[in-house]
């Protein structure tokens, strides 16, 4: 069956687990940037975590089902509404042959995600059906949704389930990640500056990274250090001492210092943070991070059993 | 040997970018590590941390690289790189050559008359880091990066000629622009410039781009 792009929203693409094992050829991730979401709503018709779902930003597209079939939208705030009558998020929605489903701006939160029953057919590159925008490869044909698309599902039987409250990633518009001081947070001549400050995030958050404004850093720096591997999380601080934290889409190497790496366990937040949403980094050590992630992990898993490869 | 851990990632010393690549190849062997990735001095691991606590993965890590690093073998064929230098393919390259005091013929015969060693592929899909340009043609990266450098760029910067396989920000000094494809996803062989080939410009001009 198809599902027609009526309105492709502000950038809607076809996102999935993400692409492991060709950063060294300069493969970034991608994937969902909120990968716990991604999962949630996948969860809701039946499919495995990372089965290819629509990851909206900002404000959702506006779909027609050429056939009855199984949804679900989870992640950000937002308003869903079927042929024009609200329904609910973190829930199975029935739709019918002809109706539309439109997804509204974003209240609270980013990105949404629409997992339809069956999954999206996608492009598999390198491993993975997710869409990459730079190099314009996964999902459909490497791009964002434009109206008139046709969407290919196989939607199977699937029964109503709802997310219990306490498994939905709550929202904010005030956040605190974890993150672990980096290989070159020593060159900070402000030393915690970065871990005390309530930061605000800039203009410039996408998939690819997220400028953080509110204050600038001092440091030590003579911009050339050589090129080392960075990856989602990583938060860089270049000459000019303004900070930014890359995500999913980010190039794989870079040359400006690494000042902190938002922890495992938070990293899926980074896909909800919004232009003026307010962030404080929470200083951990390797060891205690990594056993906050496995709590964090042991809490999710009653309701996502795959919960050890989502986040 | 020098191990430091930051959460989920390890990051080993390496000597260069030669040994980087070869501490890598010898660590993606091990098929262990979720990703293993080189940078010009040092060699990054991502491990699972659901499953391996800190101190396990760094005394594996160790473990791995205690009985020394392979270096890789030298490659031997030679690939040829066509280049269109200067003008509105290469725009950065008019002020290059006024600061360095050159001729645009004196670049580009400077530019095409040596082999190059790749000394590393990332950043975007087959962007290569090629080494060993000329030390008369060393300059700094640009201080306000471009937003948009098209694909098939050739630009250089600190020491190194970049090559950029897929269209991204970039902030190298642009001199030319090539057809050969660093990259394609639909190809057997997506990455045809690997750490390690050997590399050899030669001038093509403007007409030859879409030929």
């Amino acid at each position: 069956m198809t599902i027609t792009v009526l309105k492709p929203g502000l950038q809607t693409t076809i996102q999935a687990g993400p692409r492991v094992g060709w950063r060294h050829y300069g493969v970034p991730a991608s994937g969902a940037a909120d990968t716990l979401s991604l999962a949630l709503a996948n969860r809701l018709v039946g499919n495995p975590w990372n089965a290819p779902a629509l990851e909206a930003t900002l404000l959702g597209p506006t779909l027609r089902f050429d056939k009855a079939a199984a949804f679900a939208v989870t992640g950000a705030i937002a308003g869903v509404s079927l042929n024009g009558d609200d329904v609910p998020l973190h829930e199975t929605i029935f739709a019918k042959a002809k109706d539309e489903l439109a997804v509204s701006a974003t209240e609270i939160g980013a990105r949404s995600y629409i997992a339809i029953d069956g999954g999206i057919a996608a492009d598999d590159v390198l491993g993975s059906t997710s869409t990459y925008l730079a190099a314009g490869f996964g999902g459909l044909q490497g791009r964002a949704l434009e109206e008139g698309d046709l969407l290919i599902t196989n939607p199977a039987d699937c029964p109503l389930l709802r997310t219990p409250d306490e498994f939905r990633v709550p929202m904010s518009s005030s956040w605190a990640v974890r993150a672990c001081p980096s290989f070159e947070t020593s060159q900070l001549r402000s030393g915690d500056e970065l871990f005390e400050k309530n930061w605000t995030i800039g203009r410039r958050a996408d998939r690819i990274g997220i400028q953080l404004e509110g204050a600038t850093l001092d440091i030590a720096s003579d911009g050339r250090m050589p090129s080392a591997a960075v990856f989602p999380g990583t938060v860089q601080c270049p000459e000019v001492g303004t900070p930014y934290v890359l995500s999913v889409d980010a190039g794989t190497v870079g040359g400006y210092p690494r000042v902190a790496q938002v922890a495992r366990a938070d990293r899926h937040l980074l896909g909800q943070l919004r232009p003026g949403d307010r962030i404080r980094f929470l200083r951990r050590e390797a060891a205690g991070a990594i056993d906050e992630l496995r709590a964090k992990l042991d809490y999710w898993r009653p309701w996502l059993e795959d919960i050890g490869n989502i986040i | 040997m020098r191990i430091r851990c930051v959460d989920d990632l390890l990051s080993v010393a390496a000597d260069g970018p030669a040994d980087a690549q070869a501490i890598a190849a010898q660590l993606l062997d091990t098929g262990e590590w979720l990703e293993v990735v080189p940078g010009i001095d040092s060699v990054v691991v991502l491990y699972d941390a659901a499953l391996l606590d800190a101190g396990v993965a760094q005394e594996t890590l160790r473990a791995q690289l205690e009985n020394g690093v392979v270096p890789l073998p030298e490659s031997g064929d030679i690939v040829r790189i066509p280049v269109v230098y200067g003008g509105e393919f290469g725009p950065d390259l008019d002020e290059l050559c006024r600061k360095l005091n050159l001729s645009q013929d004196d670049f580009v015969a400077m530019h095409t008359g040596c082999d190059y060693v790749v000394d590393m592929v990332g950043f975007t899909p087959g962007f290569a880091f090629v080494g060993g340009l000329d030390e008369r043609l060393r300059v700094p990266r640009r201080k306000d990066p471009r937003q948009h450098v098209a694909a098939g760029s050739i630009a250089i910067a600190d020491g190194r000629t970049g090559m950029y396989a897929v269209a991204s920000p970039g902030g190298w000094n642009l001199v030319g622009r090539t057809p050969f494809a660093l990259f394609d996803s639909k190809a057997e062989e997506p990455f045809p410039i690997r750490a390690g080939t050997r590399i050899r410009y030669y001038a093509i001009s403007a007409d030859e781009l879409d030929a």
